[in-house]
């Protein structure tokens, strides 16, 4: 059986949301499938604040330079220009369906200090505005039953068929049904891929099924060596503890008590990028001025209870329950641990991939607004922008695409791939392989990459893939049957993981988040440029793409 | 070792539920726990008058506990979940409530009342386990005990939750009221509806709703097999026993199950004189139990 | 690390009769309880259903029932269960709700309330939120949300319910926390429409047993909430529901005598019809020495009086300042 829409959105968290409810708006009828209800996506995790240059005395260029300098200018700056230009307007769209905010004493919208930034520019709610934002998208998006939410369905295959989008095929959680969604324009908007990692602080089901799913149908993914690793995350769990509190005037100490990051960035100290502070903080421990447990501690004692206990509610909780230990009273050790990925599937301004009719936006996509580094409260923004741009996109495309032929062969198809898989009676469990991967990627592929330790994981990551062809599904129920969607998942993880080892290896420079060992200086003349990674029978194909640059000139990079 | 402390008995204990008055005095005495009367104390509100005007609910309470704190009581004892739920509600909100607080001492200024916060609520089952040194205090007192009984306590919500107000026994796996019931030589029926609403609160709002909540926790203590509920408040005695007929037509079943108050099945055990407790003033006949531990009510 | 058996209702959601299994899983006190499942899933048994991602209390996926109680296992640890329950842990599925398989259930009923209560601004189209700039709120007004935002939608309080568990109509703890954020929310308009269209059992029929206060792992305090709506509802709508006839003649009851008369109440509360059916209750309750004779009024009434003649005006209701400047909009 096929449903179909005109725009098919996949993915309900921030971008998604935002995605379908432009296109609705925009006069043509929308689907969006989410293998989690929205209010369960991975963007309500999103802490610290939304960037916008709403202050009268920031400006919109400040913005634009902090994010192309933080991205060590790998950053296309039309795409940045775009994304700062949109974020005041944005923000006020969010605060006008509902969000709340927290407001500075006149009733206007509270701003905190954030990484990386020249200005007091972060809009926040508390330590939980991913939330505050997703839910008032998700109340804006739920005033209209038009926009049919397909909740807890895996998209599985997306159909690329006569040089264009058809559409999607899913499976139903509940049921295990598997349908088609035909469809003009197809909107990946699927989140993360930080679960190609063990040590991270994205969510269980952050596997990267969108941006698999769209480089096997052959679109370019974009820039995937560059994945930003949180410098503020508890050990053992990894999670997150929000910039926002450095914002707030926390302060990271190593064991002797220094405040150590004044000697990393003398101006911006713990308020720089955040390749910059994770860097720091691995070095310190390297060296021996780590804390016994590996860690250096987050200090926030000296803002007091009350500033602590209400603008950092939620990380005071993690940090009591995930630690045991007492913000207001006890430094937080902390840790770096993958957060972000700043590639993902190319896609220019307009949110358009090489692919007709698909588009992409937020952290599943790449267009590029983050470069090698992502600043801090830019990713919520960028999710909200460019679903917006991607979904009037989709639609006006969709207005004129012809209808798609989708059908129930593809269907078939997929049923029967899905169907060999849980019939194997033998093989390899998806856990034990994602488990391996998960080592492979914490161990070879960090903060800083070592040549012998990425061409030890080109191989690893092929022999994991290898035996991943005999990956077995032990249950065999239709319903809710997550062993299933685990072994799923762990395809797209393996593709993706491929495609970051394979970039990181090529790309000899450091720039950003890619710091190699053995070539520790940015390299503009060879590599001010972006990765482009192609599916091939023989893994990842990768050509480069000029970086867009228009009125900032690479220089060098001091916080 | 005697205690002194401000008698709080709450409403119903001295309108249609005396008989709790009546044994909570006998087992006072027996536990040597010195009752002061305050002709004076209103009621506690109840958590209704709570939701018509939050700050006259805290200031009635805060008054009540003023009266004795006027006194040189520290302890102000309570008999009901409801009351001791309530006063301590009114203590916690002017410990942490400084805007409320201001209003709420303003007004009894005006009556002559400075509240000073050194009197503290405690349900009767709270001095037992806390202050008398536990349920382990009544075992040398226990003179009939209720060998080969099964009675299922029933706690009442007020007097656990919420917890981070109360802060009594564990919210939602207590063990003082069982424990006592150990001692007494009962076995206690564990059961998940022993620390739910008896329904009491929506009798007015809609009957047979709160007949069905009653009737199933009955039935659940029936199906573990007690012998008799008993529990700490009289509002629940109400909704258990007042109107376990009804409860009875809203689960489909004939419950039969006798519901004591606390101070009741404590004073049974301590071979108190079953009129003196006021057990014929039961809608079900407590005999059932005491049948089992050989002693009679006069009619 | 220590051996804890989890001790799982298994339900295959196919009619088989659903049963508990025990797995003995090696963890540590200080970690989550849901680590121990995720152990499971990966090392004992990959066919356990059960929902669960963010593993750190904001996506709402993994509430269920622990040893009995409702709670959310990624940020419940395994040693708050341990120790008092002999080092097992009884894991059922949330209640209230439909089970799908195993630990995982069918949250529609839960999903349908929220959606009842109209969770999304509705805004006065005389007077709309200032173009291109945000709406101004004081930090003050902001407080008026109370915990609400935090509410990450677990249905932990919703399977905690006894209310939700026994009459349909009530809306539950999670929606009306949610509806009370929109009543204090100065931008939208519906106050009134809001409170009128969660009369009579829709709010009602909250029990105030607080055990959703318990289940609530943000600290909403959805009881709370509901309490804070019954007054305004009662300021708004005053006595016309049972309800609301029940507080309010609750609180007049006692200004008369200090002590409450029971029959004088059930006759405010039901009124004159209703009261017929209580009749052979009286007598019942007569005939097994229940006197209804009310007690004299306490001594020091004038006190009492006097808190009521102070403290008895619509100010007081909340205890706190109602949203300053409703409806403002803009500078």
């Amino acid at each position: 059986m096929t449903l179909s829409h005109d725009v098919l959105v996949v993915g309900a968290g921030l971008a998604g949301q935002r995605a379908a409810l432009q296109a609705f708006r925009a006069g043509v009828d929308v689907g969006v499938i989410s293998k989690l209800h929205p209010l369960r996506s991975h963007s309500g995790a999103a802490q610290g604040g939304i960037n916008a240059a709403l202050d009268p005395k920031d400006s919109v260029h400040d913005h634009i330079y902090d994010t192309v300098k933080g991205s060590d200018y790998l950053a296309d700056q039309d795409a940045v220009e775009v994304l700062c230009k949109e974020a005041g307007p944005t923000v006020i769209e969010m605060e006008h369906m509902g969000t709340i905010f927290n407001r500075a004493p006149d009733g206007s919208l509270d701003r905190r200090a954030f990484g990386g930034a020249s200005y007091n520019r972060t809009i926040y709610s508390a330590d939980r505005t991913g939330l505050a934002l997703l839910q008032g998208l998700y109340e804006e998006v739920g005033r209209d039953p038009k926009i049919h939410i397909y909740e807890e369905w895996d998209a599985v295959d997306l159909v690329v068929r006569d040089g264009r989008v058809q559409g999607v095929v899913a499976m139903e959680r509940k049921s295990g049904k598997i349908e088609g969604f035909g469809a003009k324009a197809v909107v990946i908007a699927t989140g993360p891929a930080g679960r190609v990692y063990g040590k991270t602080t994205n969510s269980h089901e952050s596997t990267g099924d969108g941006c698999a799913l769209a480089y096997r149908a052959g679109a370019y993914l974009k820039d995937m060596e560059f994945v930003q690793f949180h410098p503020t995350c508890l050990p053992h769990t990894s999670i997150l503890i929000t910039e926002g509190a450095r914002g707030e005037g926390g302060i990271l100490r190593n064991a002797k008590g220094e405040r150590f990051m004044e000697r990393y960035a003398p101006h911006f100290k713990d308020l720089a990028s955040r390749d910059v502070v994770s860097r720091a903080i691995v070095t310190e421990v390297k060296e021996g001025r780590g804390f016994p447990d590996g860690t250096v501690h987050l200090e926030l004692m000296h803002l007091g209870k009350e500033k602590v206990e209400t603008k950092l509610q939620e990380i005071v909780a993690y940090a009591r329950t995930f630690a045991g230990i007492d913000p207001v009273v006890e430094g937080i050790p902390v840790y770096p641990a993958q957060h972000y990925m700043m590639g993902g599937i190319s896609t220019n301004p307009k949110g358009e991939t090489n692919i007709p009719g698909l588009y992409a936006a937020g952290e599943a996509a790449c267009v590029s607004v983050h470069g090698a580094n992502r600043l801090g409260a830019n990713s919520l923004l960028e999710t909200l922008v460019y679903g917006k741009i991607a979904g009037q996109n989709a639609a006006e495309y969709a207005k004129t695409a012809a209808a798609s032929t989708l059908g129930q062969t593809d269907v078939d198809a997929t049923t029967g791939r899905i169907h060999q898989l849980v019939e194997r009676k033998e093989g390899e469990l998806p856990a034990k392989l994602r488990a391996e991967l998960q080592s492979t990627m914490d161990e070879l592929v960090g903060v800083y990459r070592h040549p012998d330790d990425l061409i030890n994981a080109v191989t690893r990551v092929a022999q994991l893939k290898e035996r991943y062809q005999n990956v077995h599904v032990a249950d065999k129920s239709s319903i809710f049957n997550l062993n299933l969607v685990e072994a799923i998942e762990l395809g797209h993880l393996l593709d993706l993981a491929e495609v970051i080892v394979t970039g990181a290896l090529a790309r000899t420079e450091s720039r950003g988040a890619h710091v190699r060992t053995d070539y520790p200086k940015r390299d503009d003349a060879k590599w001010l440029k972006h990765t482009l990674a192609q599916i091939t029978k023989e893994g990842p194909s990768l050509t480069y793409l000029p970086v867009t640059i228009t009125e900032y000139q690479p220089k060098e990079r001091a916080y | 070792m005697t205690v002194k402390v401000a008698y709080y008995p709450g409403c119903v204990a001295q309108e249609s539920g005396r008989e709790l008055d009546m044994a909570t005095r006998a087992v006072a005495a027996a536990l040597g726990i010195e009752l002061v009367d305050f002709p004076t104390f209103s009621c506690c509100g109840s958590g209704f008058i709570d939701e018509a005007n939050m700050t006259l609910n805290i200031a009635l309470n805060a008054r009540n506990l003023a009266l004795a704190e006027r006194a040189g009581l520290n302890t102000v004892m309570t008999i009901c979940s409801t009351c001791q739920g309530m006063l301590t509600h009114a203590r916690h909100t002017m410990k942490h409530d400084a805007v409320v607080k201001a209003r709420v001492d303003q007004t009894l200024g005006k009556i002559g009342f400075q509240y000073q916060g050194t009197a503290v609520p405690k349900h009767l089952l709270q001095i037992i386990s806390e202050d008398l040194g536990g349920a382990e205090m009544l075992r040398p007192l226990v003179r009939r005990p209720l060998t080969g009984t099964k009675v299922a306590a029933f706690y009442g919500c007020h007097i656990l939750r919420p917890h981070d107000v109360m802060k009594f026994d564990d919210p939602e796996e207590p063990h003082t009221f069982e424990d006592i019931i150990k001692v007494l030589g009962a076995e206690p029926v564990y059961y998940r509806g022993r620390v739910q609403c008896c329904g009491f609160p929506i009798q007015f709002v809609k009957p047979e709703t709160a007949q069905r909540i009653a009737g199933n926790q009955i039935r659940e203590a029936k199906q573990g097999g007690a012998d008799a509920m008993a529990t700490p408040c009289p509002l629940c005695h109400i909704s258990l026993d007042t109107y376990q007929k009804e409860a009875g037509k809203a689960v489909g079943e004939d419950l039969n199950m006798p519901v004591l108050h606390f101070p009741q099945l404590i004073g049974i055990a301590l071979g108190l004189d079953p009129k003196t407790l006021g057990l014929p003033r039961h809608m079900v006949d407590p005999q059932l139990l005491l049948n089992k531990v050989s002693v009679s009510v006069p009619a | 690390m220590t051996q804890v058996t989890y001790q799982i209702l298994r339900n295959d959601g196919k009619g088989g009769v659903p049963h508990f299994q025990n797995f003995v899983v090696e963890i540590g006190e200080t970690e989550a309880i849901l680590t121990g499942l995720i152990k499971i899933r990966n090392e004992q048994d990959p066919t356990l259903a059960v929902r669960y991602s963010c593993r750190q209390e904001i996506c709402g996926s993994c509430a269920m029932r622990v040893n009995g109680k409702s709670r959310l296992v990624c940020s419940r640890l395994v040693g708050t269960e341990t120790k008092t329950h002999n080092n097992t842990i009884r894991i059922e599925p949330m209640a209230n709700q439909p089970v799908l398989r195993d630990l995982v259930v069918d949250q529609t009923p839960f999903w349908d309330r929220y959606r009842h209560i109209r969770p999304h601004l509705i805004l006065d189209p005389a007077n709309p939120l200032p173009q291109g700039k945000e709406s101004r709120m004081t930090p003050e007004q902001v407080d008026q949300f109370r915990e609400t935002p935090r509410c990450i939608a677990c249905a932990s309080c919703y399977s905690a319910c006894p209310a939700v568990g026994s009459d349909p109509d009530f809306l539950g703890p999670m929606a009306l926390a949610k509806l009370y954020r929109f009543t204090v929310d100065p931008r939208d308009a519906a106050y009134h429409e809001r409170l009128e269209g969660i009369q009579n059992q829709k709010l009602w029929l909250c029990l105030r047993c607080n055990l959703c206060v318990e289940a609530c792992p943000k600290d909403v305090r959805p009881a709370e909430r509901i309490v804070d709506l019954k007054r305004l509802a009662n300021q708004e709508i005053g006595k016309r529901e049972r309800g609301s006839k029940h507080s309010i003649g609750f609180l007049n009851n006692i200004e008369q005598g200090g002590l409450l008369n029971e029959t004088k109440l059930a006759r405010d509360s039901l009124g004159l019809f209703g009261m017929l059916g209580q009749v052979g209750k009286g007598f019942q309750m007569m005939r097994h020495g229940k006197s209804l004779k009310k007690h004299p009024p306490i001594q020091g009434l004038s006190e009492v009086q006097a808190i009521y003649a102070d403290l008895n005006k619509p100010e007081d209701i909340k205890g706190r300042e109602r949203p300053v400047g409703k409806g403002v909009k803009g500078e």
